[in-house]
C-alpha cells in the first residue's frame, strides 16, 4: 500500500499480460519505487516487518520462531 | 631500439592523447590505423579453477579463442590492439599483461651463473617493439580512466585492506598462486625487494619492510623486483607519453618462479634480468614509481616475458566497504556464470555478506533480479552501502537520471527465508567457512538446514545452486542427506585467500519440496 489506491487493482485481472498500462504501473511499483522507511505485512498473520533505510528486517523474534 | 621512442598514434585514441599530441596532423593517421590492428597477445590472470569460464567470456565478448594454462590461473588470447578497452571490461580477469614472448620448453643451465647469464642475454633478443606499442596504447586508456575516477565519491577499492589475501606462506601450501601475489600488488610495490638485490653498477638497494615473508624453497613462487636507487636523486617528472621526445622511462621487473630444478631464486632472476633491461633500454629502475612493469614468469620449463597492463588488481572493483571475508568480484563472476543465468531469472544470495555476488550479478546480468540477504546487521549495512556506492558511481558517468539496479537487500534468517516455495531460479552463495566466520561445529548443523531451505525456495527441475565452501567434508555429508532435492553437477577447485575451497554446482531435482519446514 503506497497510499495511491487508484493505481493498482487488488488482484491482477485476467489477460493482464497484454495490458500495457497495467504492466507499466506494476513495473513502476516493483522496480522503480524503493521503500526507505515503512513495513511489510504478512498477509496471513498480519505481523509487520519493519523497513529501515531501505532494508526490510525479516528476522523472527525468539518466541515467534 | 629504445623504450621512449616514437609514441604511437592510434586513430581511435587520437582524442585521448590530444594533450601530449599537439601539432600532429593527418600524417599520423595511417600509423594510427596500423597500430589499432596490431595483434596483441594478452595474458590474463584469473581465479584458479575458473580458467574455462574466463575463456568463455573472452570468446563471447572479444571473439577470440584462448589458450588455457590449466589450474595456474592464466589464460592467453590474441586480440587487435583496438580491443583493449573491451579487454579491460572483462569481469573474470584479475590482471592483464601483454606477452613479449613465450617459451614452452626453456632449457635452464644447471649452473646458476650460466642460467642467469642466459636470462640476461635473452633481453636483447626479445621482440619488444610491438608489445611496447600495446603498452603505450594501454597507457592512454588508463589516463582516460584516471580522469574519470577523480569524479567518483569513493576512493578506488583496491586501497582497502586485502581482506581475503590473508597471509601466504606456510609449509603445507604448495604452489603459491600468482593471483594472490597480484592481489597484494599495492602492498608489494612498497614492500618488494626486501631481499638484497644489487644493482649491477654497485649501487646498493634500499630495502623496504617486507610484509610478506616467503621462503624461496623449491615449490612456492616468490615475488621480487630488481631495484636500484639513484644516488644522485631521481630525474624529475614522469612526463607525458606522446611528447615526441624520448623520455627516460622507469621500470621494475617482477619475477614469479615456480617448480624445482632451478638453480636460482626469483630475486636473482629479477635482478639480473632487470639489469639487462636497464642496459638495453637505458631506462631507470624504480620499485615504486615505475612506468613499465616487466613480468618474468617462470613455471618449470615454461617462461613467459610480459609487460603489465593493469596496476591495481581488478578484482575489488565493486566493493568499497569491506567485510572480514569479502569475496573478490572475479570469483563472484565465475560463480554466477556457472549458474548460466537466463533473462528473468530470480537469483538469490541468502548469505550475502558484503554483497559481492549479487552486486556483480546485477552489473553483468541486469535482465535478472538479484536478491541479497544476511542475518548479520553489519553485513547487511555494508552490502547496502556497497550498492549505494555503485549507484552513485554510475550516476556520475551519465547526465541522465540514475537508474536503479535490479537488486535488493534484506535482513533474514537462512533457515527461515521469507520466500515462496519453488519461486527462485538460482541460489548462489559463499557458505561460511569454519576458519574465518563461525566454527566447524556450527557448520555441521547449518549446512543441512541451509540446503533444505535453499531446496525449498528453488524451482524443482530447473533450479540450480552454486555454492562456495571450504568445509568440503561437512558439505559432502550434508549433501548426502538431501539427495532427493539436490544433485551435484560440477565441482570447481579454487583457492580463496590461501585456503583450498570448492565451488559446487547443484541441480534441483524435479521432486517438489514440502512447505512445512522441519525443525533443526
Amino acid at each position: 500500500k503506497l497510499g495511491r489506491p487508484s493505481e493498482l487493482p487488488p488482484e491482477p485481472s485476467p489477460g493482464y499480460e497484454a495490458d500495457e498500462e497495467f504492466l507499466r504501473r506494476l513495473h513502476h511499483v516493483l522496480l522503480e519505487v524503493e521503500v526507505l522507511e515503512g513495513s511489510l505485512q504478512c498477509p496471513d498473520s498480519g505481523r509487520r516487518f519493519p523497513i529501515s533505510r531501505g532494508v526490510p528486517n525479516l528476522l523472527l523474534s525468539e518466541d515467534e520462531a | 631500439e629504445g623504450g621512449g621512442g616514437h609514441p604511437p598514434r592510434a586513430a581511435g585514441m587520437a582524442q585521448a592523447e590530444a594533450a601530449g599530441d599537439a601539432g600532429l596532423g593527418p600524417a599520423a593517421a595511417p600509423e594510427g590505423a596500423e597500430l589499432a590492428e596490431l595483434a596483441a597477445v594478452i595474458g590474463a590472470t584469473v581465479p584458479t579453477g575458473f580458467e574455462q569460464t574466463a575463456a568463455e567470456e573472452v570468446r563471447e565478448k572479444l571473439g577470440s579463442a584462448s589458450r588455457i594454462s590449466k589450474d595456474r590461473g592464466k589464460i592467453y588470447f590474441e586480440v587487435p590492439a583496438r580491443s583493449l578497452p573491451q579487454v579491460h571490461r572483462l569481469r573474470s580477469v584479475d590482471n592483464l599483461f601483454v606477452v613479449v614472448q613465450e617459451f614452452k620448453d626453456y632449457q635452464f643451465k644447471e649452473n646458476k651463473e650460466d642460467a642467469l647469464k642466459d636470462l640476461e642475454d635473452l633481453v636483447k633478443k626479445l621482440p619488444w617493439t610491438d608489445p611496447l606499442k600495446v603498452w603505450e596504447l594501454n597507457n592512454s586508456l588508463k589516463k582516460k580512466k584516471t580522469k574519470r575516477k577523480k569524479h567518483n565519491l569513493q576512493s578506488p577499492a583496491s586501497r582497502g585492506k586485502p581482506s581475503d589475501g590473508g597471509e601466504e606462506g606456510g609449509a603445507d601450501q604448495s604452489n603459491t598462486n600468482d593471483q594472490e601475489d597480484c592481489a597484494q600488488a599495492p602492498v608489494a610495490a612498497e614492500a618488494a625487494g626486501g631481499q638484497d638485490a644489487e644493482h649491477p653498477q654497485g649501487v646498493t638497494s634500499r630495502n623496504g619492510a617486507e610484509e610478506e615473508e616467503e621462503e624461496d624453497s623449491e615449490q612456492p613462487a616468490v615475488r621480487a623486483g630488481a631495484q636500484a636507487s639513484s644516488e644522485s636523486g631521481s630525474k624529475a617528472g614522469e612526463g607525458q607519453t606522446g611528447e615526441g621526445e624520448a623520455k627516460v622511462l622507469r621500470f621494475r621487473v617482477t619475477c614469479n618462479r615456480a617448480g624445482d630444478k632451478h638453480s636460482f631464486t626469483s630475486n636473482e632472476a629479477a635482478r639480473d634480468f632487470g639489469g639487462a633491461v636497464q642496459e638495453h633500454f637505458q631506462w631507470k629502475a624504480d620499485m615504486t614509481n615505475f612506468d613499465v612493469e616487466v613480468l618474468l614468469n617462470i613455471h618449470s620449463s615454461e617462461v613467459v616475458v610480459g609487460i603489465a597492463l593493469t596496476e591495481e588488481s581488478l578484482h575489488r572493483r565493486n566493493i568499497t566497504h569491506f567485510g572480514p571475508t569479502t569475496l573478490r568480484s572475479t570469483l563472484a563472476y565465475g560463480m554466477l556464470r556457472l549458474c548460466d543465468p537466463q533473462p528473468t531469472d530470480i537469483i538469490v544470495d541468502p548469505m550475502c555478506g558484503t554483497g559481492a555476488i549479487p552486486i556483480e550479478g546485477a552489473a553483468e546480468w541486469p535482465c535478472c533480479y538479484h536478491i541479497a540477504g544476511d542475518n548479520n546487521p553489519q553485513a547487511v549495512k555494508r552490502a547496502a552501502n556497497n550498492i549505494s556506492s555503485l549507484l552513485r558511481k554510475n550516476e556520475s558517468k551519465d547526465s541522465s537520471a540514475a537508474l536503479g539496479a535490479p537488486l535488493d537487500v534484506l535482513q533474514w534468517d537462512i533457515c527461515r527465508l521469507p520466500l515462496r516455495t519453488g519461486s527462485v531460479d538460482v541460489v548462489v552463495t559463499d557458505m561460511p567457512f569454519g576458519k574465518r566466520i563461525g566454527s566447524k561445529k556450527k557448520n555441521w548443523d547449518l549446512y543441512p538446514a541451509c540446503l533444505m531451505e535453499m531446496g525449498r525456495i528453488c524451482t524443482p527441475g530447473t533450479g540450480r545452486a552454486v555454492l562456495l565452501t571450504q568445509d568440503k567434508k561437512c558439505f559432502a555429508k550434508a549433501l548426502s542427506r538431501v539427495g532427493h532435492i539436490w544433485r551435484r553437477a560440477q565441482t570447481v577447485w579454487v583457492n580463496v585467500g590461501g585456503l583450498h575451497a570448492a565451488v559446487y554446482l547443484l541441480r534441483r531435482t524435479p521432486e517438489p519440496a514440502q512447505d512445512a519446514r522441519p525443525c533443526w
